[in-house]
């Protein structure tokens, strides 16, 4: 192998692949023509990335036939989610109506900002707590499930989903 | 993003997603599960090439699968969410490809379903020629360090370019380049120890 086959074999990769500008190309062209080794080292770069494809194609033939469940119920997951959250701020309305007439004029009124969070965090929590309903079903995600039950109970406390989050932990 | 889908990644404990995307690429409409059955090709692709068996590839693509139905798309391109997808395919391969023997078919047996697949009839010398040659490459990827092999693979059989690559195993793309010349290089070499003729 001549000297000048140590800077060719670095370019060789980048000219198989037709990354080399032309000037660099032409370089590496006129070596070929006159170096057999070198011609041989292409060759075998060439016959090296077909015969991998072969084995990859092969292996890929084998891999076709693999089907992958996924669970129908999990893609139309927001349809729950929704319902179960329209449920949790009638209820939050229920309860709060329910509480005015039973404490009477005892009690200050709730302002309209804390009715809007009272609505907000049981929408959260509802929300949180469908989410957590869909993946306990699946006992790859049971432990996420179980983590967001604690984690409902644990910022919205005061929320029907709260409740009934710590049922599905008991 | 808002305080539902933070709450959601809270519990879930994903990072919040980069802000360096166009508003026109985002995609509210799509979500990860179907991103995930749009792109199980490319997925497939990368698996087989890491050389994993049908039962292993059921393994990994459940798995991706799965993390798939853990991730909101909120906020995220749908390019991103592809590259998301590769990713995790490709580094629960690479997790699969450390434990399990990887591309167990012989060449033999390659060259048996080639010929009943393929119409180019290969004669009985050049058969013989093409089965050691094949037995070599499919020894050369078994031996074939992680590091070489996945960005071969992502290159050459899933024709990703060094940019894409990079991104997808943390890499930048002339690290990219310098791994797929050195990959090649270890192939070529136990060819031409063989004898190719030039």
């Amino acid at each position: 192998m001549q000297k000048s086959c140590e800077d060719i074999a670095d370019m060789l990769v980048d000219y198989a692949d037709g990354r080399l500008s032309p000037g660099e190309s032409s370089k590496v062209a006129a070596h070929l023509a006159k170096c057999k080794d070198c011609r041989g080292s292409l060759e075998a770069l060439q016959r090296s990335l077909e015969l991998a494809g072969v084995i990859w194609e092969d292996q890929l033939a084998e891999i076709e036939a693999v089907r992958i469940q996924i669970p129908e119920k999990v893609r139309k997951f927001s349809w729950r989610g929704y319902a179960v959250i329209a449920a949790g701020i009638l209820l939050v309305v229920a309860i709060s109506s329910v509480l005015k007439v039973l404490v009477g004029h005892t009690e200050k009124e709730p302002t309209f900002a804390e009715i809007e969070q009272k609505i907000d965090e049981s929408y959260s929590a509802a929300r949180l707590l469908a989410a957590a309903d869909l993946l306990a079903k699946y006992p790859d995600t049971e432990a996420i499930a179980k983590r967001q039950y604690h984690y409902v109970v644990k910022k919205y406390p005061q929320t029907p989903a709260a409740a009934e989050a710590k049922l599905r932990i008991k | 993003m808002n305080e539902k889908s933070a709450d959601f990644e809270a519990v879930l404990g994903i990072p919040e997603v980069e802000g360096d995307q166009a508003a026109g690429e985002r995609s509210s409409e799509a979500n990860f599960v179907d991103i995930f059955l749009a792109e199980l090709g490319p997925l497939k692709k990368i698996i087989a090439g890491m050389g994993l068996s049908a039962s292993d590839s059921e393994d990994v693509l459940q798995d991706v699968s799965i993390r798939a139905l853990e991730q909101p798309v909120r906020g995220r391109s749908k390019g991103q969410c592809v590259r998301w997808l590769i990713k995790v395919a490709v580094n629960r391969c690479l997790t699969e490809f450390r434990h399990r023997k990887r591309f167990r078919r012989k060449a033999s047996e390659i060259l048996k379903r080639r010929s009943e697949t393929k119409t180019d009839p290969i004669s009985a010398e050049n058969k013989a020629i093409v089965a050691e040659e094949l037995e070599i490459m499919r020894k050369t990827l078994q031996e074939m360090d992680e590091s070489l092999l996945a960005p071969m693979v992502l290159r050459y059989f899933c024709d990703l370019n060094s940019r894409e690559i990079g991104e997808i195993l943390t890499l930048s793309p002339l690290a990219v380049r310098s791994r797929l010349r050195k990959a090649r290089m270890i192939l070529a070499k136990r060819l031409i120890k063989r004898g190719v003729e030039p």
